[in-house]
């Protein structure tokens, strides 16, 4: 009834994923971004990269369909720790459980990777890699190159295909002691992926007056000034709360991205951003 | 001149590619050089241009989703004009920059405008049809591989020097604008999220989170895990509560 749409029906677990598998799985996960866009930014290649382990689960075509359908949700992470989160929810979806501690979880690992991959691989792998490779490179070394690339693939592909198999045995693991109730588990994903939101929403949404009013000797900064002594973050958390309460109305993302482009362009036309 | 100028918009357009999908870093200034070098004959100035690049773009990465200049028309494109020309690599940086910055403007609106697609994606999703989601996902990679192979080819082909005068005719705010819409973007995902998973029995622990990250600047990690301390909590509370008699939702399933 009305759990029904918050499970599959056929709830049996299907069989373990094979390392065979695994390996395409994490081969697949490279194309993450290859249809990136801002409505649903990595979503469309998320769900091609778990796609094969997906279609072996669901056996069952109107499972499969509800399960591709989250799938396409709105979607973000690291591109080089997403393994990690394929682990996870393939471990979910192969023991049925519900679809909406699925999106949980999902939502509650994907943000906080973004800050762990950006440190271990764009803060510190690149530029010690890339810095070797090009202090060779620029005495005219031709292996300056091959230094650089090998160095980096080693670690990066090292750790996606090491991540695919973590993700899958915590997964695994954390259903087994979690199984119990799943309505409890699927509660505990929900407060820590609306927790994790409201912290994205402060973190990455880039929304700063970069306007100066002078009045005589007295200068007033509007962003740190004024905006910033009300809440901090105050822009990007109403610009979103807007965007929700138009998507509640039923105006389409398409729409709002176009709205958000002309934000941008006039508060660039007018120096007021 | 047109031989090249292919074969570098092939390289172009096949790092425009690994810069997003495949990720092998084979799209730094510092492996281009060695690339676009061979192609034009001069392999030292090649390296030694591209690893000049390559220092420059160190700090130019994308982090938080933020698009810095694009480093993959800056690299090919300045490789090539520091190797056609002869020039000094900083001059060579000085023909990069504007590009770099014109193609970030344009990714923008590639993002922008491949949003409709997802459309076609849910529909496809609702069908179960795995091989429409593949597609999608390839048409995706052959536009950015013509996307870049063009950019790339055009000013190689024309003179890099005559083609960087013509960018500079498009207008500053434009671009500074496609950028600050780029930075706004995010919230739009996050309001999608919002309508799926918001219910009002949550909004304290969307606040918490708001709370920690805007006023206390806490990192996403540690803002995760205090929601997940909250969360444990929360669950051995309503299990404790439920006692030994569970399986509530046997019953509810089985009606």
């Amino acid at each position: 009834m009305a759990s029904s749409s918050y499970h599959y029906e056929d709830t049996a677990s299907a069989q373990d994923l094979q390392p065979k598998e695994m390996r395409k799985l994490a081969w697949r996960s490279l194309l993450l971004q290859a249809s990136f866009n801002y409505e649903r930014m990595q979503a469309a290649g998320w769900l091609y990269s778990i796609l094969p382990g997906l279609k072996a689960i669901h056996k069952n075509k109107k499972d499969l369909s509800k399960s591709m359908k989250d799938h396409m949700e709105f979607f973000n992470t690291h591109p080089f720790l997403v393994t990690f989160i394929m682990g996870i929810i393939l471990a979910m979806e192969q023991k049925k459980e519900d679809r909406e501690a699925i999106r949980g979880i999902k939502v509650a690992t994907m943000g906080p990777l973004g800050g762990i991959g950006d440190a271990l691989f764009y803060l510190t792998l690149l530029p010690i890699t890339a810095s070797i490779g090009a202090s060779l490179a620029v005495n005219g070394n031709i292996f300056g190159p091959f230094v650089f690339l090998i160095l980096f693939n080693i670690i990066h592909f090292g750790v996606r295909f090491g991540l695919m198999n973590y993700g899958y045995k915590t997964g695994v693991k954390a259903i087994a002691k979690l199984k119990e109730g799943t309505q409890h588990v699927s509660r505990a994903a929900s407060i820590v992926g609306l927790t994790v939101v409201g912290g994205l929403i402060a973190t990455y949404v880039s929304f700063k007056i970069n306007y100066t009013w002078t009045q005589g000797e007295s200068e007033l900064n509007v962003q740190t000034d004024i905006l910033d002594q009300i809440m901090p973050a105050l822009l990007p958390l109403a610009y979103t709360l807007l965007v929700y309460w138009l998507l509640k109305k039923g105006r389409s993302p398409l729409t709002l991205i176009g709205l958000t482009v002309v934000v941008g362009l006039l508060g660039s036309y007018f120096g007021v951003m | 001149m047109v031989m090249e100028a292919i074969l570098i918009a092939i390289w172009a357009g096949i790092i425009g590619i690994d810069l997003y999908v495949g990720l092998t870093h084979m799209h730094r200034p510092v492996v281009t050089g060695l690339v676009v070098g061979l192609i034009l004959g001069d392999v030292t100035t090649g390296l030694i241009v591209g690893g000049t690049l390559e220092l420059i773009w160190m700090g130019m990465v994308p982090l938080a989703g933020a698009q810095p200049p694009n480093v993959v028309i800056g690299g090919v494109i300045g490789t090539a004009f520091g190797v056609i020309a002869g020039q000094d690599p900083q001059v060579a940086v000085g023909v990069a920059i504007p590009f770099a910055v014109a193609v970030q403007g344009l990714i923008t609106l590639f993002f922008t405008i491949f949003a409709p697609v997802m459309h076609k994606a849910d529909q496809y999703a609702l069908d179960a049809n795995t091989k429409g989601i593949e597609r999608i996902n390839y048409l995706g990679i052959a536009i950015l591989f013509s996307f870049n192979a063009l950019i790339a080819f055009l000013p190689i082909y024309f003179g890099a020097e005559q083609a960087a005068a013509f960018v500079e005719t498009v207008p500053q705010w434009i671009i500074d604008g496609l950028s600050i819409a780029g930075g706004i973007m995010p919230a739009i995902g996050f309001a999608m999220l919002l309508r799926i998973m918001m219910k009002v029995e949550y909004i304290m622990f969307f606040i918490v989170g708001f709370i920690l990250a805007a006023y206390l600047e806490l990192p996403i990690l540690a803002i995760a895990l205090i929601g997940l301390a909250i969360a444990l909590y929360d669950f051995y509370q309503n299990k404790n509560k439920q006692g030994p008699t569970p399986k509530e939702e046997e019953i509810a399933d089985g009606i």
